[in-house]
């Protein structure tokens, strides 16, 4: 079984980890680093528990091998948090009531704080288009999608201030 | 996907070599145990369900230009072997040259696995339901191979042979898909019917493609591709020269729809019937031919 | 004697108010806690189950001796192991297979190693010799005399005393209502409509995590927990984490029952409900030990929420070689009110009424006797039928979007109690700390519904604190958590509501006594509010911070009186009676019915079949919204719930075998397949034994969406497309069949 030594940052932290080769970034995240903000739901690309930003784009961290993100830049939802402040998205998101059990919780941040960096002002069908891979069972969508139009506002507010 | 799948993926050596040279050598010594890796959307699932049992994973996504994405005015489009489909969709060449690309990539799953998932992927995985095949056939693409002999072009008409089969030998390495500029104004579109709005696989999937054509009788080409109805993505010429033959109206392109009908041969699965397949491929080609004459009329 | 007014104008009360999750923040930050998130250091074993791979079948022989061999394997267990049978109404199961295995995926052996690699590859070093038997796969063929009897032991299982199980057979349980004569009514009627519904075929739910995520009713009861406990048993002192894989969780944990459903309804020329038989065979599983009480509950509510003077019901739990059958979101409800208000539809049509004025005429009013002779508390069914038809635009037909579509309305009712034994109880503990801060203790756990938040917004009001002063103790743990039956039947704000009300108010009287003391006064003349202890007739006040732990002292030294506060509080209703095995007749079959309406504006798409639901109304009678956010929130995510049952799932088994496991291929609903606009409509016909009056309000959300959605496609497109779910596929299939469209 090789193994790899590789370095990264995880929300702006250089680590240096040990990982067999068919590690997923989802399993080193978690297994490896107790980094368990990130939530393993399907292991298959399919649910989007697991996004996090890889050098700024969202993936599914079960989609991704370890090895492969050796000197990349990752940040999960722990990581959004900036200074103790939240991130738009942390905050609007709870504002709506787009939160109950909050296992996808960390994946929908992820994908909504992506999506509003690549588009400042999405419409609600850009919004419903962009969080197609991050299922919830609970909450029924439209809160979430009402908060991320919330938190894009926010967002560009505070670009211009 | 299979009821006993494993918790995580098996183990494997995950393999980066420095040039393709060393890659197509190292594939072709471990022939039937050792795979190319790029976005790995696939091979992870597969590994993961026990259908694969590769001993290496050989990571060619960042090896000697696979990473580039260039359009030529004159030679065409280039995507590297581990360009995600986000890049090219989002690509300002690709929206006004290539749309129905375009549409295509936008339709495949989400924008995360988008991320990872790449157009050559997409091709060597072939899957009857990949959704940039049709697109990547009729822009006529061509892919570049890399194989322990060298470089050789392997054009897409010839390049499947059934579902998840290609000409691929080990240590082929296709590093490129290559599609030339298409005739000046050709659009069309990529209708996918699935379960779900997005994100889902296509139930049926259709591609059409066209273009004013001042040698045909009619003055136009048309091209249809369709996914999901048959073992191999299916371009449909029965399409193209009936519509290049006869005056466009909507009844040519019922009859149109009529022929690609006829020319696939879809199976039962738990995604849908061979009788609601059939019946899709004939709504959906005479709407997708609709939409690109539309386009082409400027009327959308 | 103005202060009393003052202050609450200055504070909320916070009961009726919008107070922000409790939980909230811990989840966006990501340091909220799941079950596999928790650490257990390098000690830590994993488990993994051998499952079997044939439908029905007697184990002939099991080998674990090369899989103990293999370095790593810590413990590797069998049926052998463990003799007992479990089950929570019915105890019908081993942990793991004795004898013989009754679905795919039922546990054969079970292995604990230290890494999950190593515990899979000795589950393939496990040889398990099978003897194939033949297989029930379809419940009312299971319950018929030919069926092979999957449960030889039924008779010997131990059993509640208000399940009926037929030894013999497969039928696990047969709940039977009789009332008035049904014989006689039909002659009596000018419309009598017939039909059997496959109602819904068994369905799944997403679930996530085994701690608090995604629970909807399949993490109730003990399934995966019994297998981790078995392995741990033979390994003291060593953790042993079990988890299930995506594809496991779709088969090896509680899946929704199927049902195959008869109804007969009839009416006279006016439109009223005169009889009603109903035959329900649900597809209980291989093991049904949870399964029989969904049997009783669909029994006792099987009129749905009508007023049926004469009615006879047989509702049947039967074995079969499918996945275990279990609680799921609705508790049988949705399956049952899928045929049944469909079939309400077709009567109205049948006598050229309005369905919406049909439900008027027959639908359940205060003080209604029901068909088990209970009569009908308090309710405001019919106040959410008008107000969700009113909301949905009943009786206007707009213009589809497009020439291929065609467009409709439709509207359900229903009804559903907490299915749980007559004594289901609950316990609270309120404890002031030394900031004066307040710490809620309770069993009941928050699984997404958000019953921490009502728990702290119930304890602040009963006790006089402002709510951002309560906390609510978690994780729940065993060892220091009070009692509470279980969280399900979506009886938390009511039964563990009440108990910590009753621990808050027990608190309070606490505190005020010792002020009473200390200030000479009397307990009734003094008040909580906003976290002081107040005086009417001193108009003295002392912050509770300053009192609720070291106690007052009595003035020139003469000592001390209090000292730590400590509320508790419990809940048991006592007056559910039992009902007649014969007849179901009782006075109170149940604590109380939650009533809701929802109504729904579809497109069908005549070119795909596909079905759009483009707009959405729920209205529910809650008796009290603590909440009234977090209750829309409910009632948003149930219908979406129960658009996504109505639309896309389905566990597609094929000869006991499930062909799509996985999010690839049991689709549900993603964030662009839901409407705009989802309205909420809260209606308040207070319980009487509720706090504030509230009944719970989870479940109910998604009872009636299948049925609406189906009536809406019937009102566009003039078909019943029979079982859900709805694809495009069926639509279409179902509109060329009828000659509605040509290919």
């Amino acid at each position: 079984m090789a193994q790899h030594a590789i370095t990264l940052t995880i929300n702006g932290e250089w680590e240096q980890v040990v990982v067999p080769s068919q590690m997923t970034l989802l399993q080193m995240l978690r297994e490896k680093l107790a980094r368990t903000g990130t939530k393993n739901g399907c292991m298959a690309g399919e649910c989007g528990a697991c996004t996090v930003l890889l050098n700024g784009e969202p993936v599914n961290s079960c989609m991704v091998l370890a090895v492969e993100c050796d000197g990349m830049h990752i940040v999960t939802v722990e990581g959004l948090m900036q200074d103790g402040v939240l991130d738009p998205v942390q905050h609007t998101i709870i504002e709506h009531g787009g939160v109950q059990c909050g296992f996808c919780t960390p994946g929908i941040l992820i994908s909504a704080r992506a999506l509003i960096d690549r588009n400042p002002d999405p419409s609600e069908d850009e919004i419903r288009e962009a969080l197609v891979g991050n299922l919830c069972r609970c909450t029924g969508y439209l809160r979430i999608v009402d908060a991320v139009k919330d938190a894009a506002a926010l967002s560009r507010q505070a670009a211009t201030l | 996907m299979t009821i006993n799948a494993h918790p995580e993926l098996p183990e494997f050596d995950y393999i980066r070599p420095a040039t393709l040279e060393e890659a197509s050598r190292f594939l072709s010594d471990h022939a039937g145990e050792a795979r190319p890796l790029l976005g790995g959307t696939d091979i992870f699932v597969r590994m993961r369900d026990g259908f694969w049992h590769d001993k290496y994973l050989v990571d060619v996504k960042n090896l000697d230009g696979t990473d580039n994405l260039h359009f030529h005015p004159t030679a065409g489009l280039t995507i590297g072997a581990g360009v995600n489909m986000n890049r090219v969709m989002t690509m300002l060449e690709v929206q006004q040259y290539y749309p129905v690309l375009a549409e295509a990539c936008r339709s495949v799953a989400s924008y995360q696995l988008r991320t990872r998932a790449t157009i050559v992927g997409n091709l060597c995985n072939a899957s009857p339901a990949g959704d940039t095949i049709g697109a990547c056939m009729l822009y006529d693409g061509v892919l570049k191979v890399h194989g322990v002999d060298g470089y050789r072009d392997e054009p897409l008409k010839t390049f499947f042979l059934g579902p998840g089969k290609t000409v691929l030998k080990p240590g082929d390495i296709a590093t490129a898909i290559q599609l030339p500029r298409p005739p000046a104004g050709s659009t069309g579109t990529y209708i996918k019917l699935g379960r779900n709005t997005w994100s889902d696989l296509s139930i049926v999937g259709v591609t059409a493609l066209g273009s004013r054509e001042p040698a045909s009788a009619s003055g136009y080409s048309f091209h249809v591709a369709l996914a999901s109805v048959a073992p191999v993505p299916l371009e449909v010429p029965a399409v193209h020269s009936y519509l290049s033959e006869n005056n466009i109206t909507p009844e040519a392109f019922i009859e149109a729809a009529r022929l690609a009908q006829q020319a696939c041969n879809p199976i039962d699965d738990v995604r849908g019937s061979a009788r609601y397949r059939k019946a899709m491929v004939k709504k959906l080609t005479e709407k997708a031919l609709l939409i690109t004459l539309d386009r082409l009329e400027g009327r959308e | 004697m103005t202060i009393e007014t003052d202050i609450s104008h200055k504070i909320p009360h916070p009961i009726g108010d919008n107070v922000p999750r409790v939980d909230a923040r811990e989840k966006v930050i990501g340091s909220a806690l799941f079950a596999d998130d928790l650490q257990f250091g390098p000690g830590l074993l994993y488990a993994r189950i051998k499952r079997s791979t044939l439908p029905h079948a007697y184990i002939k022989r099991i080998d674990t001796s090369r899989a103990r061999q293999l370095p790593g394997v810590k413990a590797v267990v069998t049926g052998e192991d463990y003799p007992g049978l479990i089950g929570l109404y019915l105890q019908d199961r081993y942990i793991f297979c004795r004898e013989r295995v009754r679905y795919v995926g039922d546990p054969v052996a079970g292995v604990a190693a230290i890494s999950e690699e190593i515990a899979e590859k000795a589950l393939d070093l496990i040889e398990v010799e099978y003897e194939p038997l033949p297989g029930v796969f379809d419940p009312e063929f299971g319950a018929s005399p030919e069926a092979p009897v999957l449960h030889p032991d039924l008779g010997q299982y131990e059993v509640a005393n208000f399940i009926f199980p037929e030894p013999g057979s497969n039928i696990s349980n047969h709940f039977r209502v009789r009332k008035g004569d049904v014989e006689a009514a039909w002659v009596q009627c000018d419309a009598i409509v017939e039909h059997k519904y496959r109602s819904i075929s068994q369905s799944d739910v997403q679930v996530i995590a085994p701690y608090v995520g995604g629970g909807f009713g399949c993490k109730a009861g003990v399934s995966m927990e019994a297998l981790a406990v078995a392995i741990a048993w033979k390994l003291r002192g060593r953790p042993v984490k079990l988890r299930l894989t995506r594809e496991e969780e779709f088969y090896a944990s509680f899946v929704r029952q199927g049902v195959v459903a008869h109804f007969k309804m009839g009416c006279d020329k006016d439109g009223r409900l005169l009889a009603m038989e109903n035959k329900f065979f649900w597809d209980g599983g291989a093991y049904t030990e949870y399964g029989v009480n969904i049997t009783r509950a669909a029994g006792y509510s099987s009129s749905g929420p009508y007023d049926v003077p004469n009615m006879k019901t047989d509702s049947y739990c039967v074995y079969t070689n499918h996945p275990v059958g279990g609680p799921m979101r609705g508790f049988g409800m949705p399956e049952m009110h899928a045929g049944l208000e469909q079939c309400i539809d077709e009567l109205a049509y049948a006598i050229h009424m309005d369905p919406v004025q049909f439900r008027k005429i027959n639908c359940i009013k205060t003080g209604s006797t029901l068909i088990t002779g209970m009569t009908m508390h308090p309710t405001g069914l019919t106040e959410c039928l008008v107000k969700a038809a009113e909301a949905i635009g009943w009786g206007r037909k707009d213009p589809p979007s497009a020439p291929n579509k065609r467009r409709g309305k439709g509207i359900a009712l229903m009804w559903k109690a907490p299915a749980m034994p007559p004594n289901a109880g609950s316990s609270a503990k309120v404890a002031l700390n030394e900031d004066g801060t307040v710490t809620v203790s309770v069993g009941g756990q928050e699984i997404g519904q958000g019953s921490f938040t009502i728990a702290a917004q119930i304890a602040a009001a009963a006790l006089g604190v402002p709510v951002e002063t309560v906390r609510v103790a978690s994780p729940l743990d065993t060892n220091y958590s009070p009692y509470e039956w279980q969280t399900v039947a979506s009886r938390l704000t009511w039964s563990m509501g009440n108990a910590v009300s009753a621990a808050a108010r027990d608190a309070r009287q606490q505190i005020l006594e010792m002020v009473a003391k200390a200030w000479n006064e009397k307990p009734e003349d003094l008040d909580i509010i906003d976290g002081k202890v107040i005086s009417y007739r001193s108009e003295e006040s002392i912050p509770l911070k300053n009192i609720v732990i070291y106690g007052i002292s009595l003035p020139n030294n003469e000592g001390w009186v209090g000292g730590p506060v400590l509320g508790r509080g419990t809940f048991m209703p006592t007056y559910v009676t039992g009902l007649d095995a014969e007849t179901g007749q009782g006075p109170r079959a149940v604590v109380h019915y939650t009533v809701g309406a929802q109504a729904v504006e579809v497109e069908v798409d005549t070119d795909t079949g596909k079905v759009e639901v483009i707009r959405g109304v729920a209205a529910f009678d809650v008796g009290k919204a603590i909440n009234p956010d977090m209750v829309k929130a409910q009632m948003e995510g149930g219908f979406v719930q129960g658009l996504s049952t109505a639309l896309f799932e389905s566990l597609q088994l094929k000869e006991g075998i499930l062909q799509n496991p996985s999010f690839v291929d049991y689709r549900i609903a993603t964030s662009a397949d839901v409407p705009h606009n989802i309205q909420a409509i809260i209606v308040e016909t207070p319980q009487d034994d509720g706090p504030w009056g509230a009944r719970g309000i989870g479940e109910h959300a998604m009872v009636p969406t299948i049925p609406a959605i189906a009536n809406a496609i019937y009102d566009a497109i003039g078909i019943r497309v029979g079982a859900p779910p709805y694809t495009s596929e069926k639509v279409y299939l179902a509109m060329l069949d009828a000659g509605l469209i040509e290919e």
